[in-house]
Parts: structure tokens; sequence; C-alpha cells
């Protein structure tokens, strides 16, 4: 781009329109920069998680399932803790609740033995005890060491267990365990019972009291619910084993029990007991049976969110880069639409100046047009060197105000105006005056500042007019000075009167530079300082007008500067 | 993308105010040059939509101006009868002796 934006064009060689839409400008250029986009359009739609997520989704929910374990065992081992404490809780109140059973009946024993198994006495006793709703329902007196064993005293309802001989003997030979409560079971009949036996100790012709309380058929008896231990199930069994036919008691539904359960031994009297029990709920709370799952879950969700936000941060940063292609093939496609653009206001810039310059024995021409780099536009610079005849040419050199078509277009106009005049008429200023009372025939809003210059070879003369154009630069053996020629107004400017011309002699090898007010306008710098560094510039050098020409449109034109440049230099050759 | 944007344009201001006598004047300060030209012209448009005998351009704190200032100037003398420069610079005086037009534009001190 650079080169093409510093690219002058000099009319001795007339280069071919082709050789300038080289590089970017090329048609396989753009089409190189419309590549990218159709690919990174075609792969913005095509969503796929990100590595990163993935990774994100697969690290957040290996964490939850780690905590969701551990808070799992933590809660089972606390469980397990709660369950034995409960269970050895309830075996210390069953345990607990043999006295009651046991010490009415060691009285009655006592009792019996004192008043040697008075029967009167014995019902007398026992009857609080027994009936529906109290804590027996037959309560029995029977005389021990007797060779036929049966009741001499019956409370409440005939013992069950005067209807199983063998097994009353059998459990009733159990009675030389005297001072303590023995327990029996009558399981397996029509109204099953749990059967106590207590014998007064230390007397060979004692007495056995012995009580009975039902068993509900089915076995099921409910805690109250209003109990300490309304949140366990339980199940009383008889002896050691879990047998169903030894169960005495259950809350349960079905047994045995599935899941977590935990089992005791009670010593009751000098019966044993199992009680097993199961937790109905979780011991410890519900937040804490729901801990783990609200682990799992709420981690599910940070782990999902965390791979969300992972994937939106790479999808963004991955548009960020696509973006970036974008821009940059965006950038190409300006790029080589500028270029283009330039081309085709070279190319017009091209047609409106002159193909070629006259060639003349003792004086070298030489032409440079360079167009304002920023603004793509044409300019409206102009230069002409008409030969007149074979030792003088008349050299032109003007600046359309504005940019632009228009100001081309204007350029055109003026600048072959000039041309006709100068068919009539040599002198400068006559040229001038002329041209301005063209302009100002018709209604415009355009000025332009012309500089018309006689240039007589033998003669070495310099015939100048100026309509408010920069004056040349005379260079001679390293001195430049700008010729002082008579300023009028610019052309286009109404009233713009007869102009006048000056005349001087030129040294034998004298140099002159027309230019246009691009190679010495800068920006907030005095117009003398930009006259005064041209002037330095070219005095310094020692050139053939066309490399003058060249270096000090290399050196004085820049990236930035705005507006375009023309430059006419003649050279007299001794 | 740097070389495609245009140049930043010039910082100038322009302002219309009245003389006592009720002619426009507009005063240009800062630098005046191609990128901000155009605006001007539309001040001076505006200035002079009433058709003022004359128009007076304050340049006291003008520092620099081009040839499309110049342009702007030159197009108002177009339109009323006598355009007036108030306390140009000597940078812009030179740059309007150079181009002819200081018996167009009335430089006033």
């Amino acid at each position: 781009v650079h080169q093409q934006a510093t690219a002058s064009a000099d009319p001795l060689e007339p280069q071919p329109i082709a050789a300038d839409r080289e590089g970017p400008a090329s048609p396989e250029a753009s089409g190189d920069a419309a590549a990218p986009l159709r690919q990174t359009r075609r792969a913005r739609w095509r969503w796929r998680p990100s590595r990163a997520a993935l990774l994100a989704l697969v690290v957040g929910l290996g964490v939850t399932a780690a905590l969701t374990l551990t808070s799992l065992a933590v809660y089972n081992r606390n469980e397990r803790r709660l369950l034995n404490l409960r269970v050895r809780e309830l075996n210390l109140v069953l345990a607990a609740s043999a006295p009651s059973i046991q010490t009415p009946l060691a009285s009655a024993s006592e009792l019996a033995r004192a008043t040697d198994g008075n029967p009167a006495k014995f019902r007398a006793f026992m009857v609080p005890f027994v009936g529906a709703g109290r804590q027996f329902t037959s309560v029995s007196l029977w005389p021990l060491g007797l060779a036929h064993t049966a009741p001499t005293a019956v409370v409440g309802t005939a013992p069950v267990l005067a209807t199983l001989p063998e097994g009353s003997r059998r459990f009733l030979a159990l009675s030389q365990h005297a001072g303590v409560l023995n327990v029996t079971g009558l399981l397996n009949i029509a109204h099953p019972s749990l059967g106590f036996e207590f014998s007064a100790p230390g007397s060979s012709r004692g007495y056995a009291v012995y009580s009975e309380s039902p068993l509900p058929a089915n076995r099921r008896s409910k805690l109250e619910s209003n109990s300490a231990f309304s949140d366990l199930d339980y199940a009383l069994y008889l002896g050691r084993s879990q047998r169903r036919s030894n169960l005495l008691l259950t809350s349960a539904r079905s047994l045995p029990f599935h899941g977590r359960h935990a089992a005791d031994v009670v010593r009751f009297g000098a019966g044993t007991l199992t009680l097993v029990v199961a937790p109905k709920g979780s011991l410890g709370g519900t937040f804490f049976a729901d801990l783990p799952w609200i682990i799992a879950i709420v981690g599910a969700l940070v782990a999902l969110a965390a791979a969300a936000l992972t994937d939106r941060l790479a999808w963004r940063r991955q548009r960020a880069e696509q973006l970036a292609v974008e821009l940059d093939s965006v950038a190409a496609q300006n790029r080589s639409m500028y270029v283009e653009q330039r081309s085709i206001s070279e190319t017009l810039q091209h047609a409106l100046l002159p193909d070629t310059l006259p060639e003349l024995r003792g004086l070298s021409v030489s032409a440079r047009y360079v167009p304002a780099p920023t603004g793509g536009e044409v300019g409206g610079d102009w230069y002409d060197v008409i030969a007149l005849d074979d030792t003088s040419v008349l050299l032109v050199i003007g600046d359309v105000s504005g940019h632009g078509l228009q100001a081309a277009t204007t350029m055109a106009l003026v600048r072959h105006a000039a041309l006709a005049y100068v068919a009539e008429d040599h002198e400068p200023a006559t040229v001038l005056s002329k041209l301005a009372t063209f302009v100002n025939s018709s209604s415009h809003d355009y000025f332009a500042t012309v500089l018309c210059a006689l240039v007589e070879v033998d003669a070495h003369r310099l015939t100048l007019a100026s309509a408010g154009h920069m004056p040349p630069l005379l260079l001679d053996e390293g001195r430049g000075v700008f010729v002082e020629c008579p300023a009028g107004p610019p052309i286009g400017v109404p009233w713009s009167s007869q102009h006048r011309q000056s005349s001087i002699e030129v040294p034998p090898n004298a140099t002159v530079v027309a230019f246009t007010d691009g190679l010495v306008e800068r920006r907030g710098e005095v117009l003398d300082v930009g006259l005064a560094r041209l002037r330095d510039l070219a005095s310094r050098q020692q050139l053939a007008i066309e490399d003058l020409l060249a270096k000090l449109a290399g050196e004085l034109t820049s990236e930035d500067h705005h507006d375009d440049t023309a430059l006419v230099g003649i050279q007299w050759q001794s | 993308m740097a070389e495609l944007g245009e140049p930043q344009p010039a910082r100038a201001v322009f302002q219309t105010r009245a003389d006592p006598d009720g002619l426009p004047v507009v005063a240009v300060s800062g630098d005046l040059d191609m990128s901000n030209a155009p605006a001007l012209e539309r001040v001076v448009a505006a200035a002079i939509a009433e058709r003022p005998k004359r128009l007076v351009f304050d340049l006291g704190s003008l520092r620099f101006m081009d040839s499309a200032g110049i342009a702007v100037l030159l197009g108002a003398t177009s339109k009323v009868d006598a355009v007036r420069l108030r306390n140009p610079s000597p940078a812009v005086r030179r740059v309007i002796e150079l181009t002819g037009l200081t018996d167009i534009l009335t430089i006033e001190t």
C-alpha cells in the first residue's frame, strides 16, 4: 500500500496502467481476503463444548462424588452409633420393667410360705393385679415338691400352663432356681401368653407363684407414639434366637428387619430375651439424612455451572479470535478496495495529465504528480508544458480548490481553456487574464491558482505571471531563490482583473522548479518554513532534473500529508 | 488499518457574533485546513444568509491556514460586498499575500 500511495507518475516514462494494479489490488488478492470470512461463518454455528469445559465438568463431578460418598459414610457411621445407643437404652428400660412383675409374685410367694399356702389370703393379695387392663390375666399358686403338680389357688382365668402338663412340669422344674423371676413362653397355641414364675428361696416345701400375661395373636404391639422410642421398630424374642417361633412382640409388619438394625440380649429375671431394633427414619435428623443428596445435587449443579461458564469463556475467547480474523480479512478487503479506488483515481488523474512532455535542445523537462496518500481522491492539481517553437516552451501549473471528481473535472476544464489561450497568445499575463475572464463569465464555485511561465531557452529568459500561485524556485550552483513575480488573485475570484507578468534572466545552467502547495504546506506550520525547507533541500542537490524532482517528491511529501502535489522542473543544458 | 483512516481533522473553533453595527463577525481560531474548511464554509453560509453588506473574519487566534481555507474566504467574496480580515497572524497574512489576494480580502489592523 505504501508503494501504491507514493507511486508517482512520470510522463516522460508513461507506465501502463496495469503496472499500477500489481500487489494487493489484484483480483486474486481480494478473492483470498473473502475466503476466511466464509470459513469463520461456517465455524461459528457449529457448537461443541470446549475441552476446558469438559475438564471442569469432570473435575467438578469427581469432587462432588467424593464429598457425597464421604458425607454418606459419616452419616451411616453416625446412624449406626445412634442405633446402638438406642438399643442399649431400650434394653435397660425392658430390664428395668422386670421388678414390676417380680415384686407382686415374690410378695405372694412369701405370703404363701408364711400362711402355708392359704388360698384365701393368696387370692386376697393377688386380686388387685389380675384382670382386664391389669398386669396379669391369671395368677396361680403351686405347691412345690409334690408328685402331681397342680395349682392350689387360681386368680383370674385358669392358667394355660395347667393344660400342658409336660410343659408345666418342665417349666416348674426350673423353680429350683428360687429367688429369681423365671420366664416362659406359651407361644404356639391358640392364646399365646408369657408366663412368669417366682418361688421364695430357702425353703424345701415352698410355693411357686405363677402368672400369665397374654400376647397378641399376631404379636403386633406398637410403642406408644409419645414414647421415647417411637422412632424405632422393634422385635422381641424369647431366648437368644431370632426365630419367628420365638417372637414375643414386634412393632414391624414384616420380619426379619432389612436394612440397618441392631440386636441386644436382655436379661429379664432368670430368662433371656433378644431385642432387635430398626430405625423408622433417620435417628440423626432428616437434614443429615438429606445432606449427601444435597451435596450431590448442589455439587452437580455447581459443576455444570462451572462447565457452562468455562465453555462460555472459551467460546467468547474463540469468538474474539474469530472476530480478529474477520476484522483482519475485512481490513484486507478494505485495503484492496481502497487500493482499487486509488487506482481508479490515479488512472483518471493520469488521463487528465499530459502523456508526454516536449523535448527541446538545450532544455530538460520533467514533471511529477503525487496523489494525496490519505484521501484516495482525485486532486485538482495539474500541469502542462507546451512547446511553442524549437526554442521556447510555455509552462502552466495550477491547483483547483477542493478535491474529488468535481475538482478533477473543473481542473480539466480550466486546463483545456488554458491550453486554448496558450495557442492564441504566448504572453503568460494575457493567458491568465483571458482565463480569469473565461471562468468569471459563468457561474462557478471554485478557484484556481495558476502559474504561467514562458521559457525562452536560448535567451535564458523566464517570464512569469501568477494567479495566486506559489512562486517557482530558481536553483543555480548551490543557491536557491524563489522568483519574485507579481501575484494576482486566483482565477475565479470576482473582479479578478488584468494579470501582470515579469521577466528575469537566468544563469546558463539554471534549474527552475514550479510546484503546487502540497509540496510545502504542512498543517500548523507557517508557509515560509515549508518554502525554506524546499529551498534548502533543493539547493543542496546536484542532480539531473528528473532525479531532483524524484528526490523532492520523495522527501517532502509524506504519508500524512493531505494534499496532492504536482512538480514541474526545467533545466538548461549548456 | 491505521493507514486507511482519514487524517485527524485539524482543531479549529468557529464562532459567529455580531458587530456593534449588527454586521456578522466569524471568529476562526486554531488551524484551518482541508479537513475542517467545509465546516467553516457552512458557518459562513449561515452568517451571510441574510445578505449583510460586509463580512468580517476575526483571525486573531488563527495560527495556520492553507489554500482550502483561502478558498472559503474567497467564497464569501462572491456573496457579500466586502470581506475583511481582522488581525491575521503573519503566517496567515503571508498566505494571503502569496496568493495575490490583498486587494480582494481587505486586512483590518
